[in-house]
């Protein structure tokens, strides 16, 4: 496979920061939110069944 | 993750690269589906009076080299060792040299590779049951040995890794010319439509622990998803300042499961290949490492939560051979350590079982993660006119080796439950399909060392994306692991063999 200029690439990214839309935030917290609340519940049905 | 290597090469100069990585991969997921369930359907024949496998070679602990191998069935015990060797080694390249046919690979070259992937990793095999490294100690008296490293004789993979690191990474010339038959997706989903038979049996002597296995690792991978994937992705986009070009495949590959997830998320952002393919290169690397060091790990502090361990090493350990590999590792150390410690004798495959059922959870559910990315990217973060989300993309990222694993699986349960006057016989034909399954396996570990290139860790570029997958790995992924892991599957044991 050819080499990437990866450098190149990650210098434009840091030049060229794509600051977190409201959407990202968004989709992170509540996924994160949403994880933590199921693990919650998980946790707690498999100590019934146990 | 060959076959991806081998797809991303061609995707350079390929007009559809998306597509041609999608067909390869499709194509390898039915082909082990098929040879799976041909190795499967031979060992059932036993179910009819007819030992169609039994000639396999097996290997068996050894002191003296001349009297480890022999064939698996008693019915050709009368066959010499070397020509039962040989038999498997043409049995097997017959098989994957009509898959390779299927994958239009070179079949000149493919069997020139597998001669040699073959050869070296039984080689590995054969060096790791010897009795010194793979003894346990209640098997030394009987062996008359006064020590051994008990590392089991599947020390055998780790040797196979080993060699295959070396010849990756020291011998370039040699890994170029066996390149062809360096697969170990294809290698690893075989073995795991394999396996499904082979746990089926472990499940149906212990139906109600093996449904509470199934519920608890469809909560933790659920829980991975949802708790990995939205850090890692914060972390690289906030504190490494990636694109979120980069940093979706990059949360994919780190927190989900490794290269499949990478590159389904790559396709799913709409990411350029090389995107997925760079993280790909790392996911492996590390795959490598986590594959070494958790298992061994897992033996000196979780030897007393066997389960806890086996369900880490599937959240924790990424791409699907590491993960099922460092599991059948840990189903061998951590049973040696009970019997040496404590005396007590677990059943071997729970370990294992579980580790398998948390990776194929994880792999189920990636066709569905790259729908929602797809459809949020589409619809809310790069709006284009015409972008649709079609649901049949669930369907069409769907790893469908796992339709083999649940088809052997499923099958052996039910034969068990309709008919347990059969039990004995599945049990017989299971043990033969595992000698392919134990094969399979080995090559994989053979072939993911050939492909983990550790230099590529130092070229440009790479440090960058190497500091944030060692950060979120090192320091969460493998943590939040080992936590989920412990609240659903403490105080959780593998049955104890009687007697």
């Amino acid at each position: 496979m050819s080499e990437p200029r990866m450098t190149e690439e990650l210098d434009r990214m840091k030049s060229e920061y794509e600051p977190l839309l409201p959407v990202e935030r968004k989709l992170v917290w509540y996924t994160f939110g949403t994880g933590v609340v199921l693990l919650a519940i998980f946790v707690l049905i498999s100590r019934a069944l146990s | 993750m060959a076959n991806e290597a081998n797809v991303i090469k061609a995707e350079a100069t390929s007009p559809e690269p998306a597509t041609a990585i999608a067909q390869t991969r499709v194509a390898e997921d039915w082909l082990a589906v098929w040879i799976g369930l041909l190795v499967f359907a031979l060992s059932l024949a036993l179910l009819f009076g007819a030992d169609l496998l039994g000639w396999a070679i097996t290997t068996s602990i050894w002191t003296m080299p001349s009297k480890a191998l022999a064939p698996a069935s008693k019915l050709y015990s009368k066959v010499p060792s070397l020509l039962s060797l040989v038999a498997t080694y043409l049995f097997l390249l017959g098989i994957l040299l009509a898959a390779a046919k299927a994958l239009r690979a070179n079949l000149w070259r493919f069997a020139q590779g597998f001669t040699a992937v073959f050869i070296l990793s039984y080689a590995c095999w054969f060096l790791g049951s010897w009795a010194y490294i793979a003894a346990t100690p209640d098997k030394r008296p009987a062996l008359k040995i006064a020590w051994s490293l008990s590392l089991t004789n599947e020390s055998g993979f780790i040797i196979a890794l080993i060699v295959g690191l070396l010849i990756g990474n020291f011998l370039p010339g040699i890994a170029r010319a066996i390149k062809e038959a360096i697969r170990p997706e294809l290698y690893i989903k075989t073995a795991i439509v394999i396996l499904g038979g082979f746990l089926g049996i472990v499940a149906l002597e212990q139906r109600q622990l093996a449904t509470s296995v199934i519920f608890r690792g469809i909560c933790a991978i659920i829980e991975a998803y949802l708790i990995y994937w939205p850090i890692v992705y914060f972390i690289s986009r906030r504190y490494f300042g990636f694109s979120r070009e980069w940093a979706a495949p990059l949360a994919s590959g780190i927190s989900v499961c490794g290269v499949s997830a990478a590159i389904a998320t790559g396709g799913a952002i709409r990411a350029r290949p090389i995107v997925p393919i760079m993280v790909s290169s790392l996911v492996v690397v590390f795959a490598v490492i986590e594959l070494m060091v958790l298992p061994f790990a897992a033996q000196h502090y979780l030897s007393g939560q066997p389960m806890v361990a086996a369900a880490w090493m599937g959240l924790a350990v990424k791409t699907d051979g590491a993960a099922v590999a460092s599991g059948a590792i840990t189903d061998s150390l951590l049973r040696a350590k009970a019997l040496a410690v404590s005396g007590i004798a677990f059943q071997p495959g729970w370990i294992l079982g579980v580790t398998t059922t948390v990776k194929v959870f994880i792999d189920v559910f990636i066709g569905v993660w790259a729908f929602i990315l797809a459809w949020i990217w589409s619809a809310k973060i790069e709006r284009r006119e015409g972008d649709r989300v079609r649901p049949v993309e669930i369907w069409q990222r769907f790893p469908k080796f796992i339709l083999g694993y649940v088809a052997t699986f499923l099958l052996v349960l039910a034969i068990g439950i309709a008919t347990p006057g059969l039990v004995p016989k599945i049990k017989a034909a299971m043990a033969q399909a595992n000698v392919f399954r134990s094969i399979f396996f080995l090559m994989t570990f053979f072939a993911i060392g050939v492909m983990s290139n550790f230099r590529r860790l130092w070229q440009e570029g790479f440090a960058k994306l190497a500091a944030v997958y060692v950060l979120c790995l090192f320091g969460y992924i493998i943590w939040v692991g080992l936590l989920i892991s412990w609240l659903f599957f403490h105080g959780v044991f593998p049955p104890i063999v009687k007697g």
